[in-house]
């Protein structure tokens, strides 16, 4: 219930305030929000198996972005910026991809 | 993940599991008793921490639209550039290829346009001398009274000889008994009279002959009336003539150019 208020009320807010993004957190937002879709998906699947344990989501959500976030950050430093945020998006999509299909398995039991 | 079941299904034991069911709950089962589900105060952090993520995709997405340079990395930024510099190189090349092909059209077309304007300026001259054009110019007139059609057509022909001697480039012949009118050209021929009227060319033309010659004036009115000269010949006939000068004359008669059966135009010289 929560959680689902939550969506909407980002999303309103997001419609409402016309935020523009910092300048230095630019590079690093889309992989953030990429690494956290994988923690909402990895959530939604531990939902569904039944083992979903709220203070285990929120500290993997966190974790998920800060490291994706300083991957990223490192990899900008060292000069290798668009390869190492290619390496991380790959890598959360098929942990995307894995928990879709697990929660598609528990929807549709195929 | 049988060893993790017990956790969340205390509601599942009445329930007889269907078959192919799995003996858990299923996942859209928990999914639903998740969401409606008593709020729980663990779940504030999950719903924040969702709301941040959908707030910010929000944001990241609304950005995304306005501008598209702005989140690129340099590695980008620069494929960007050196990709529309490509693009600008071809189109300079693009831009001065078309521009060299207009100057060729250009100049093209004003030598064809040189070369028109000759081809017109030769064929009007070519044209009066063919007699397809009118001609105008100072020139003479000469008109022959003849009442007793004793003026015949060798005497008519030696006097357009005597003009195109004398310099006429342009000759007409009007027969004001009826109204005729002859452009007298190369192939002009003549014949008669016969009944009255002299066939000049084809056209039967009667006395009061007009002859309308374009040239010096003074010239064809010496060649006209010298001593023994064609004044005094057509006089020997009991005819009158009379040559005025004139500064302006106009000769409008056209002569209608008939193809020819034989002669066709030889092939120029290729040096030529």
């Amino acid at each position: 219930m929560i959680p689902l208020a939550g969506v909407l009320l980002g999303v309103l807010a997001g419609l409402a305030f016309d935020v523009s993004v910092p300048l230095e957190l630019q590079p690093y937002l889309p992989i953030a929000i990429v690494a956290a879709l994988d923690a909402v998906f990895g959530g939604v699947r531990a939902v569904m198996e039944g083992i979903f344990n709220d203070k285990v989501f929120v500290v993997s959500f966190i974790a998920n972005v800060l490291i994706a976030a300083f991957i990223v950050f490192l990899g900008d430093q060292l000069g290798v910026g668009s390869q190492l945020s290619t390496a991380v998006i790959v890598v959360l999509g098929i942990r995307i991809f894995t928990n879709v299909a697990t929660i598609r398995r528990l929807v549709f039991h195929a | 993940m049988p060893d993790q079941e017990p956790r969340t299904d205390e509601s599942t034991t009445g329930r007889k599991p269907p078959r192919f069911t799995p003996a858990a709950p299923s996942g859209l089962k928990r999914l639903w008793r998740a969401l409606s589900k008593r709020p729980d105060t663990g779940h504030i952090g999950v719903g924040l921490l969702v709301g941040l993520l959908a707030f910010a995709a929000v944001v990241q997405v609304r950005a995304d639209d306005d501008e598209a340079l702005a989140n690129a990395r340099r590695d980008d930024l620069v494929q960007i550039l050196d990709g529309l510099r490509r693009q600008s190189e071809r189109l300079e090349d693009q831009v001065a290829s078309l521009e060299a092909d207009r100057r060729d059209l250009v100049s093209g077309a004003d030598s064809e346009t040189d070369a028109l304007k000759q081809a017109q300026e030769r064929a009007r001259v070519v044209g009066v001398l063919a007699g397809t054009v009118p001609a105008t110019g100072p020139g003479i007139i000469m008109t022959i009274t003849d009442p007793d059609h004793r003026v015949n057509s060798v005497l008519m022909y030696s006097a357009i000889q005597e003009l195109r001697d004398a310099g006429a480039e342009a000759i007409q012949i009007l027969g004001d008994g009826n109204d005729s009118a002859v452009r007298v050209v190369h192939d002009t021929y003549f014949l008669g009279p016969e009944d009255g009227a002299m066939n000049i060319g084809g056209t039967m033309v009667e006395p009061p002959y007009n002859v309308v010659a374009i040239g010096d004036p003074g010239t064809l009115a010496g060649a006209m009336s010298f001593t023994k000269g064609i004044v005094s010949r057509i006089e020997d006939q009991k005819a009158q003539a009379t040559v005025t000068e004139y500064n302006e004359l106009t000769v409008d008669v056209l002569h209608e150019p008939q193809p020819h059966q034989y002669a066709r135009p030889a092939p120029e010289d290729e040096d030529d």
